[in-house]
This record gives structure tokens, C-alpha cells and sequence, in this order.
């Protein structure tokens, strides 16, 4: 049985040097096709904008673009949405590494260590930025300056998202902590609080998911390790500067709470929010982002900043920001046109505090329209003294430093961990990490 | 002319004369293979069921084959009225022509040369290309990534297609199948005064038609279904290919279960058609050409 | 048309010396004109991006272009004491034993099966080739929906049966067979098919002459075609080991490496290293060190092929 057996040798043909000619010329000619790619033709009122929301983030997002681009301004923004995290900042650091990256994209502000001084982005011009009604007055000085690297300003906040407690108020009269629980200033008075809320509900106090999650467990430690006044600066090239004993009081103190009393030893990030929803706990630790499922589900509920229980306020948050990335062709017009773009977007962004955030644009939140949103308003504050991650190339969010974090002191949380052991072996890892050649 | 064969054909085996074809073991057998096969099957019947949904009952948790909403192709006009699915499908298209044609066209001419010149530097370039059969295109993402940023070619059809437009494998296929051609063919053209081309033009190629025609089945369905380059090697999301958009390019109203599966539908639809009308080929083709000239 | 040279044959009349030179160096000519366009890119796309990244290797270069200074075999060094690098390494083995032995094996089993001639033939290759033809994209997309733990198609059947639901792919200890299943539904169809052709390649008189020594069926099975698979099947094992080894499309899409890392292959830490962490020198070590373990593979088998060929 034979498959591919040769069709029989047809007389050979005279010369087809034509044939191959125009076959030549077709190839050509295709590679006429293939060198002009769609983008090449793209105009100048085309503006290409990435950025990393989905879901209820998503929504209001694609929403505010529709609405900028209803204003007939002369450009129409084109929204790319890549998946959170790695998968967004890895495509983003090449795109711009080829310089044809898009006009405009979000960042979190975390990330502006890790982007900046390799010249993946481009610095935005203050005075350009005046004159679309931009100005540092009108952000949160700590905001601002979170976007300064080298003295230029490489990212404006569209807003501060901090972790942050849930309550729920029901359970809280029930139990008589509802001054209480705006008045606590002491890990003791936290921790009684989370007791009298645990004995109403039967089941926990306090919901907090963390598992395989080094994200949540960095936001809830670096907020507690901040209010005892403690610092962690990276600089590469040296050890990290760290506060071990705030470090290991800290830790001491979240181990405490996770004793299957107060709040579940091992509970995922979907597990937490469920307990919380299902009314199985009194108070929630999560990012303000959480919010619209909270509401969807008509508990009744309030929030507030993480009290300060160690004397210094102080709240883990992020912000999401415009940033520039590196183009290899910069066309003017159309970077007039992102600078028009990103002014209308704050503008409009009381839109985005639906969605949980605090506006970083100021005339937004002094609007009365912001100041009437309910719980959104109790936590606006945070800006004033809110601390991001530290600087370092390799942190911010979705990094390898909150997996590392995660590796070292998740068990720790669960309880089986030494506190010191855990945070040692973190810093050690950071070092390892300072002591390379930074890659930007 | 069954000297040329490939071989490794696919004969009509049925049971020999004088067994029962309904033996016991038989029917075993073939129960053995029903569930099989099903079982094959369930992921592609779950993912069109999905597809054929409603959002709300393709989001419900329980599993129902009879949704309170119906069926419907919502999800697959949405999908296609949102642009993307199509334009990836005509990169994709672009990209795996071309591919194509230059593996096939590269491919045969330098498995001619070794088949049947005798050139200088023809033993050091042949060990090289066996060599080079084990080198994992995987391993040198980082290095092709940088000469395509020398090169000007990141986000472009070319830097697609370039570094995927060679094939060593195919090289030793054809350069076998060459060797089987009797050279005496050739020569008495060559005494008529055809030169090397022209007989390779009008004589080994037609002679060729299926082997060349299973290797740019294999290129083919290789340039169509492969991730890693195209995903590396393009940032704009209007250049990617269908595999590289669909994963990388996300929605921002988050995660609506029928769209997925009838983006996945559709993304697999083109090669399966394909495949249901030209099963025979190339299932041959593959079977010529998969163990890549080892 | 510079590529169309005239070549004499060199058997039609005897020639002198110069002659023959000419002829050879027309020969060489013709040969490199043919093999030119293949060359080219083979150059270009290959060989150029290996010793590009051999020397990448050697120095701290970056994603920016920031660090191109040599290092030496400090990427080297410092990817051998990686706890990372090695967990990866570990991964990309245990899943190439996981996938490799019931890959070769199931796929034998099916051709046999679909080789007994019994109804259907046409319907059940379709079934276990038809996923081959998918990108790895569509895979992912089907399995996800299959795996997702509240609404996926698996955790469904299996409430029917009051059994709890799996977290299938966020379960540091299930997620890599979820991984290794999802490969096998996959990619079964091409050992399956090259098993298929070979068996249809067994000559006919062989079973002929056993069934007149009156060997049974099974017996046939053990003596004759095994046997006589033996060349293809160390052909789709070799392919196979080599082929899981490079495994990144389906992990880092199912599951991105996680959870814990605890799926994560060493192509997929090349990329992360690379265009991540953008540290190009470091990640092309490790590409390095890992292609020198696909060399180490790929001699250990072609010796055990020949000693067993030659035997």
C-alpha cells in the first residue's frame, strides 16, 4: 500500500522563467503586504491606552473612555485590558523596550521603581499639564510625589487604593462595639473588640484571606509595621534597612489574631469575603477594591482606615497611574491629545470612586457629590499619610517581592513559622536581590 | 511509479476472513474504544454547549444541557462584532502562509542541493543542520528577542514570521525523498542542456508534490497553533496572532463564559474544518513527516 | 535570475584539468545558490541568536540594554545555587516523567485498539487526533472552563456523586496531574498516529505464520508487534521526553507556574528571568544550562537506540 507513491514524471516543460518571475514578483509584492503593518497607518487621533482592569474595575473604566471620547475632543482612545499582574508588566516593559509601546497606560505606582530608570518611560511635562487644568496642588503631596523619580514626574495618580477594615454594623450593635470600633487605639482594644463581634456571630470576629496570597499578606503587615513607626528602605547595592523588632511584633500580632477564634488560621482570599458576606464574621480586612461586591450584596456594612493600633496612622495603598511609556516615534499631536485624555479622565473620576478608590484629584473628592458617597468618604483621609511599598526594581504590585514575602512568612501566619525565622529569611532573600546588578 | 513511496500508509485493516467479527473480546474492545472516544470528546461538546448559552446559565453552577434561556448564537455574533476575533484570524492567516511557503520553498531547494550537488562546505552545513535539529527554539527567546529589536522587526508580520520560516527537520525529509528519485531522470535533461533549476523546476518537483504538500501540512498546523514566538515577538495587540490575542488580550468586563468558549470555538474552527475535508492527507502528511527525518 | 547556473554534467565528455576545476567550482556555486535561501535564515535565526546568547550569558545585559558588561560564569554561578532555577528544573523533570510514560503508552494502547478494524475506525481517530489540531490557547480556554473549581464541568459531575469539590488548578498537590491531563488529552493524537501507521506496516505474513504455530492473540501482541514497534516506539519516546522537556504554553497558561511555583517548567523561568525580570544574561545562562541537559538527553538516547539497533 503506498501513500504518497509519485504521480508519474510529466514531460519536461520548456523553460518556465516566466512562471518563476511572477512568482518572484508575487512574493515581492507580498512582501509589499506584509510590510505594512495595520498600526503603521494608524492616525494621529487613534491613542491606544492599556491598562489592567477587569470586572467591576473594567466596567467603570471602559465607561469613563466612552465618556472622553463622547466629548468629540478630536481623538478617540482605543482601551487594550491585559491580564493583572506579571502577564501586564512583562508585556508592558517590552513593548516599551521595542518603542512602540502605547500612547498611554496605567501603572501602579509601586512600579514606577521598577520602570522609570531604565528609561522605559517617559517623564510627563508640568507645564503641558497645567494647561489641560493639571496641577500638583491638586493632588495629595504624598501621591504627587510617589510619581517623582530624578526629579521629573513620571506618573499622575488617578487614585490611592488602600487596604482597608470592613464592619459589619448590625453585628457591631449587637455586640456594643460600634463606638468602640471607631475609637480603638490599641492591638488590646482591637483584639477585644474582634472577641465581643466573635461571640454575636458564633463563628469568627474577624475575616481575613491571605492564603497563597503574598500580596494580602504584605498589605495587612507593612500597614501594622508602619504605625509603629518602623521604615524599610532597599537601596541596591546594600543590606536592606529593616526594623526587625517591629518586624517580629508585628508579626507576633497578626499570628495572634489568625487562632481559628478570632479569624480562620488558613483562609484564602474567596473564602474571607464569603465569610464576611455570609455574616459569619463582624470585620473584614480587605482593599478598598473589594467594595462593589460588598454592596452588591446589601449586607449592612461600613468601613474605615485600618485603626492605628501601634501610635503612628499610617495604611498600605497603591495607586493606579498614567504613565508614558517609551516610544521610539513620539508624534506630538498625539501626545497632546494623552495629556487632553488623562485630564478628562480625572476629571470624571468620581465615576472611578464608585468602584471603592479615593480619587487622587482633589476637586473631585472636595465635590460634594464624592463627599456623599457612603463608606467611600470615611477612608479619605488615607492620602494624607499613606505609605506605598518601598522602592526597589524588583517590588510593587503583582512583583516577585510580595511572593517572596509569601514564601518566607506564610507559614508563619499559619502558625507553624517562627516570627524572626520568617522575616529573616525575607530579608535575606531581598538581599540577594540588592546585592545583583539592577537590570533597569 | 510506487518506488517513490513514503510509505507508513494507512490500509483498510478489517477483521480477517474466517473470525467472528462479533466475538466477545470484540464487543469488548469496542465498548472499550465508545467510552473512549466520548470521553475525548467531552471538553470540545462542553465547551459549544457553554458557547451556545446565555451568559446567566453558562455563569449558573449547576450543570444543565437545558438551560432555562435557551440556546442561541449571541455569544458568537458579540464576539465577531467585536473585531478582534477576526483581525487575529487574518494575521494569524498572514503569518502561517507565509511561513509556509518560505519553510516549503527553502526547505526544498537546500534538500536538493544535498541530495543531489556536490559542493564545497556541503558536509560542515549538513552536520550543522542535524545538529541544529536539537537546539529547542525555545531556549533563544531571549537572543532573537534583542536581534529583533536590532532589526526593527518587534510588532511586525516579519518579525513573526522570519525566525519561524526554516525548518532543519524538513530539509532531511525532503533530502530523503530526493535520494529515492532515480538521478537517471534528471540526467537525460541535463544532457539536453537543463540547467539545475530547470530541472529541478520541471522534473523533481512535480515528482514531489505529495511529500512537499505533507510538510506544508505539518508547517502549517505548527505556524497556525504556535504561542511562544508570536507572543514574544508582538506587543501590538492588533498584530497578534489568534492564539497570542486570545490570551493575552482580555475583556474588560471580566469573565463572561459563553464569549469565551465561542471565542475558543471559533479560534479552533478554521483548522478542524480543515481537517474534517482533508482527513486523509493530513493524517499522512503527519504521519510522513513526524518523526522529523529522524 | 542569478540562482539559475549551468552546470554541465560532469559524465558526458571527458575533460581536462581545468575543466574539471570549473566544473567543481560551478558544482559549488549551484549547490550554495540552492541551499542559499535556507541558509540564510538558518544563519540568521539560528545560528546568530545561539552565540548571541552564549555571549549574553556572560554578562549582566538587561531587557534596556543597561548592563552589558561581562561577568564571567557569574550568571553561571548564581543560577546553580537558584532555589528557584532548581524547583523549576525539578518541575520541567517530574512533569516529563508524568507525561512521557502514559503519553507512549495510552498511545499505544489506542492505535491497537483502533488497529482491531472494528467499526468506526474513521470516528475514533477523529476523537483522539482531533485535539492535536488545537493551538494550546483553545486547550487552555476548554480546560479552564473544565477545571474551574465552582462552575467547571468536572467538579459538577463529581457533586452529583457527593464528592467535594477539587481545587483543581489552585491545589499546590493536584494542580500538576490537572496539568499533565490536559496535555495527554491534547497532544496523545500524534504518538497515537505515528503508532497507527507503524502498526499498518507489520507485514501480514508474520501474523499468518504465528497463527499457524497457533499463537493466540495476546501472545501475538507480545511476540510479534511489540517487537516489531520497538524502533518507533524508542522514536516517539525519544520525541516525547525532548518534547516535555520544553514544556511552557499549557502551564503558564492553566496555571501560570503556580501555585507556589509549584508547576512552573525551567522555559517558563527562562521567560519570567528574561522578560520579567528582565535580566536577558541571566536568563540566557539558564537556557544554557538546560540545553546542556537536553544534549545530555538526546546522547543518552541516541546510544541506547544504536546499542539497541546494532544488537
Amino acid at each position: 500500500m503506498t501513500v504518497f507513491s509519485a504521480s508519474p514524471a510529466p514531460p519536461p516543460r520548456p523553460i518556465s522563467r516566466r512562471r518563476l518571475l511572477s512568482g518572484a514578483a508575487a512574493l515581492a509584492g507580498g512582501g509589499m503586504l506584509l510590510g505594512c503593518a495595520p498600526s503603521a497607518s494608524r492616525s494621529a487621533a487613534d491613542l491606544s491606552y492599556w491598562h489592567l482592569m477587569t470586572g467591576g474595575d473594567g466596567i467603570v473604566m471602559a465607561g469613563l473612555v466612552d465618556a472622553v471620547n463622547a466629548e468629540s475632543l478630536g481623538f478617540k482612545a482605543t482601551q487594550t485590558v491585559l491580564a493583572w499582574g506579571p502577564p501586564y508588566y512583562t508585556k508592558l516593559a517590552m513593548a516599551s523596550a521595542g518603542g512602540r509601546a502605547p500612547d498611554v497606560a496605567i501603572m501602579h505606582a509601586s512600579r514606577i521603581a521598577g520602570y522609570a530608570p531604565g528609561g522605559l518611560l517617559e517623564p510627563w511635562d508640568v507645564e503641558e499639564l497645567a494647561e489641560v487644568g493639571i496641577h500638583e496642588s491638586d493632588f495629595p503631596p504624598l501621591v504627587w510625589q510617589k510619581g517623582m523619580y530624578d526629579g521629573k514626574l513620571y506618573s499622575i495618580a488617578l487614585d490611592t487604593h488602600p487596604f482597608v477594615l470592613y464592619y459589619n454594623t448590625d453585628h457591631a450593635t449587637k455586640a456594643g462595639v460600634t463606638d468602640a470600633l471607631q475609637t480603638m487605639k490599641s492591638p488590646e482594644e482591637f483584639t477585644e473588640v474582634a472577641r465581643k463581634l466573635q461571640q454575636v456571630t458564633g463563628k469568627h470576629g474577624l475575616s481575613y484571606g491571605y492564603l497563597g496570597d503574598g500580596s494580602q499578606m504584605w498589605r495587612l503587615f507593612y500597614t501594622l509595621y508602619r504605625q509603629m513607626g518602623a521604615e524599610m528602605k532597599l537601596v541596591p547595592g546594600q543590606q536592606a534597612q529593616v526594623d526587625e523588632a517591629a518586624a517580629v511584633k508585628t508579626l507576633t500580632f497578626v499570628r495572634s489574631l489568625l487562632d481559628d477564634t478570632i479569624a480562620t488560621r488558613s483562609g484564602d482570599g474567596g473564602t474571607a469575603t464569603s465569610e464576611f458576606l455570609h455574616g459569619e464574621s463582624g470585620m473584614f480586612f480587605g482593599g478598598v477594591w473589594e467594595l462593589p461586591v460588598l454592596k452588591e450584596s446589601k449586607l449592612p456594612f461600613d468601613a474605615r482606615p485600618i485603626p492605628t493600633l501601634f501610635g503612628t496612622d499610617a495604611a498600605y495603598a497603591d495607586s493606579h497611574t498614567f504613565v508614558l511609556p517609551r516610544q521610539s516615534k513620539v508624534s506630538p499631536e498625539r501626545r497632546r491629545h494623552v495629556y487632553r485624555m488623562v485630564g478628562e479622565i480625572l476629571k470624571r473620576s468620581v465615576k472611578w470612586a464608585g468602584a471603592g478608590h479615593i480619587p487622587a484629584y482633589q476637586p473631585v473628592v472636595r465635590s460634594t457629590e464624592y463627599q456623599g458617597l457612603k463608606p467611600q468618604s470615611n477612608y479619605a483621609g488615607i492620602p494624607e499619610y499613606v505609605n506605598y511599598d518601598p522602592d526597589a526594581w524588583f517590588g510593587g504590585a503583582g512583583s516577585d517581592f510580595h511572593k517572596y514575602f509569601a514564601e518566607n512568612v506564610q507559614n508563619v501566619y499559619l502558625g507553624s513559622g517562627d516570627p524572626a525565622a520568617g522575616f529573616e529569611g525575607f530579608v535575606k532573600r531581598l538581599n540577594v536581590l540588592l546585592d545583583r546588578p539592577q537590570p533597569v | 511509479m510506487s518506488t517513490y513511496t513514503l510509505s507508513r500508509g494507512f490500509k483498510k485493516q478489517t477483521h480477517k476472513p474466517g473470525e467472528n467479527p462479533w466475538s466477545v473480546s470484540r464487543i469488548a474492545a469496542l465498548l472499550v474504544l465508545v467510552v473512549l472516544g466520548a470521553t475525548w470528546l467531552v471538553p470540545f461538546a462542553w465547551a459549544v454547549l457553554t458557547s451556545l448559552k446565555s451568559e446567566a446559565d453558562a455563569g449558573a453552577s449547576t450543570i444543565s444541557l437545558n438551560p432555562p434561556d435557551g440556546f442561541s448564537f449571541e455569544a458568537y455574533r458579540k464576539v465577531l462584532s467585536a473585531g478582534d476575533i477576526p483581525a487575529w484570524a487574518w494575521n494569524s492567516l498572514i503569518t502561517s502562509v507565509a511561513i509556509t511557503f518560505i519553510t516549503v520553498a527553502t526547505s526544498a531547494l537546500a534538500g536538493y542541493a544535498f541530495s543531489r550537488v556536490s559542493f564545497a562546505g556541503k558536509r560542515w552545513l549538513y552536520a550543522a543542520i542535524i545538529a541544529a535539529i536539537i537546539i529547542p527554539p525555545q531556549l533563544l527567546i531571549v537572543p532573537l528577542f534583542r536581534q529583533m529589536l536590532a532589526f526593527d522587526l518587534v510588532d511586525t508580520y516579519w518579525g513573526i514570521i522570519l525566525p519561524q520560516a526554516f525548518a532543519p527537520a524538513m530539509v532531511l525529509i525532503l533530502k530523503r525523498f530526493f535520494d529515492q528519485i532515480p538521478v537517471e531522470l534528471e540526467d537525460a535533461a541535463r544532457v539536453d542542456g537543463a540547467n539545475r533549476l530547470r530541472v529541478f523546476w520541471s522534473i523533481v518537483l512535480p515528482l514531489s508534490r505529495p511529500i512537499l504538500a505533507a510538510v506544508a501540512i505539518f508547517v502549517f498546523i505548527g505556524a497556525w497553533n504556535n504561542f511562544l514566538w508570536p507572543f514574544i515577538v508582538t506587543t501590538d495587540a492588533e498584530l497578534m496572532t489568534l492564539p497570542v490575542g486570545l490570551q493575552t488580550v482580555k475583556s474588560a468586563y471580566g469573565l463572561q463564559y459563553a464569549q469565551n468558549m465561542a471565542s475558543a470555538i471559533l479560534a479552533a474552527l478554521p483548522l478542524v474544518v480543515v481537517f474534517l475535508f482533508f482527513q486523509r492527507h493530513i493524517i499522512k502528511g503527519i504521519a510522513t513527516t513526524g518523526f522529523g527525518g529522524q | 535570475m542569478s540562482t539559475a547556473i549551468d552546470t554541465p554534467p560532469a559524465t558526458t565528455t571527458p575533460v581536462v584539468a581545468e575543466g574539471k576545476k570549473q566544473a567543481r567550482r560551478g558544482e559549488t556555486l549551484s549547490g550554495w545558490a540552492f541551499a542559499a535561501p535556507f541558509a540564510v535564515l538558518f544563519f540568521l535565526f539560528l545560528v546568530v541568536p545561539a552565540l548571541y546568547g552564549l555571549y549574553l550569558s556572560f554578562t549582566g545585559e538587561t531587557l534596556t540594554g543597561s548592563g552589558g558588561k561581562l561577568l564571567g560564569f557569574g550568571n553561571y554561578a548564581e543560577a546553580l545555587q537558584d532555589p528557584d532555577m532548581w524547583h523549576s528544573l525539578g518541575n520541567t523533570l517530574w512533569f516529563t516523567l508524568l507525561s512521557t510514560v502514559p503519553l507512549v503508552v495510552l498511545s499505544l494502547a489506542f492505535a491497537l485498539l483502533v488497529n482491531l478494524g472494528l467499526p468506526g475506525r474513521w470516528l475514533w481517530r477523529l476523537s483522539f487526533f482531533l485535539p492535536y489540531l488545537l493551538a494550546s490557547t483553545v486547550v487552555v480556554m476548554f480546560w479552564s472552563w473544565m477545571y474551574n473549581p465552582k462552575l467547571g464541568l468536572i467538579n459538577g459531575v463529581l457533586a452529583e456523586f457527593g464528592v467535594a469539590p477539587v481545587a483543581w488548578l489552585q491545589d499546590p498537590n493536584v494542580a500538576m496531574i490537572s496539568v499533565v491531563v490536559t496535555t495527554l488529552w491534547w497532544t496523545i493524537g500524534f504518538n497515537f498516529l505515528l503508532y497507527l501507521a507503524a502498526l499498518q506496516n507489520i507485514p501480514e505474513q508474520q501474523f499468518e505464520a504465528a497463527a499457524i504455530d497457533g499463537a493466540g492473540k495476546w501472545r501475538q501482541l507480545f511476540s510479534i508487534v511489540i517487537p516489531q514497534l520497538a524502533p518507533t516506539t524508542a522514536l516517539i519516546v525519544t520525541l516525547q521526553i525532548l518534547a516535555s522537556l520544553k514544556v511552557f504554553d499549557q502551564i503558564y497558561m492553566l496555571t501560570s507556574g503556580g501555585p507556589a511555583g509549584s508547576t512552573r517548567s525551567i522555559v517558563q523561568y527562562i521567560y519570567e528571568s528574561g522578560f520579567t525580570g528582565y535580566r536577558f544574561g541571566y536568563s540566557s545562562a539558564i537556557s544554557y544550562l538546560f540545553f546542556a541537559i537536553i544534549v545530555l538527553v538526546s546522547l543518552a538516547q541516541y546510544r541506547l537506540i544504536n546499542r539497541r539497533s546494532a544488537a
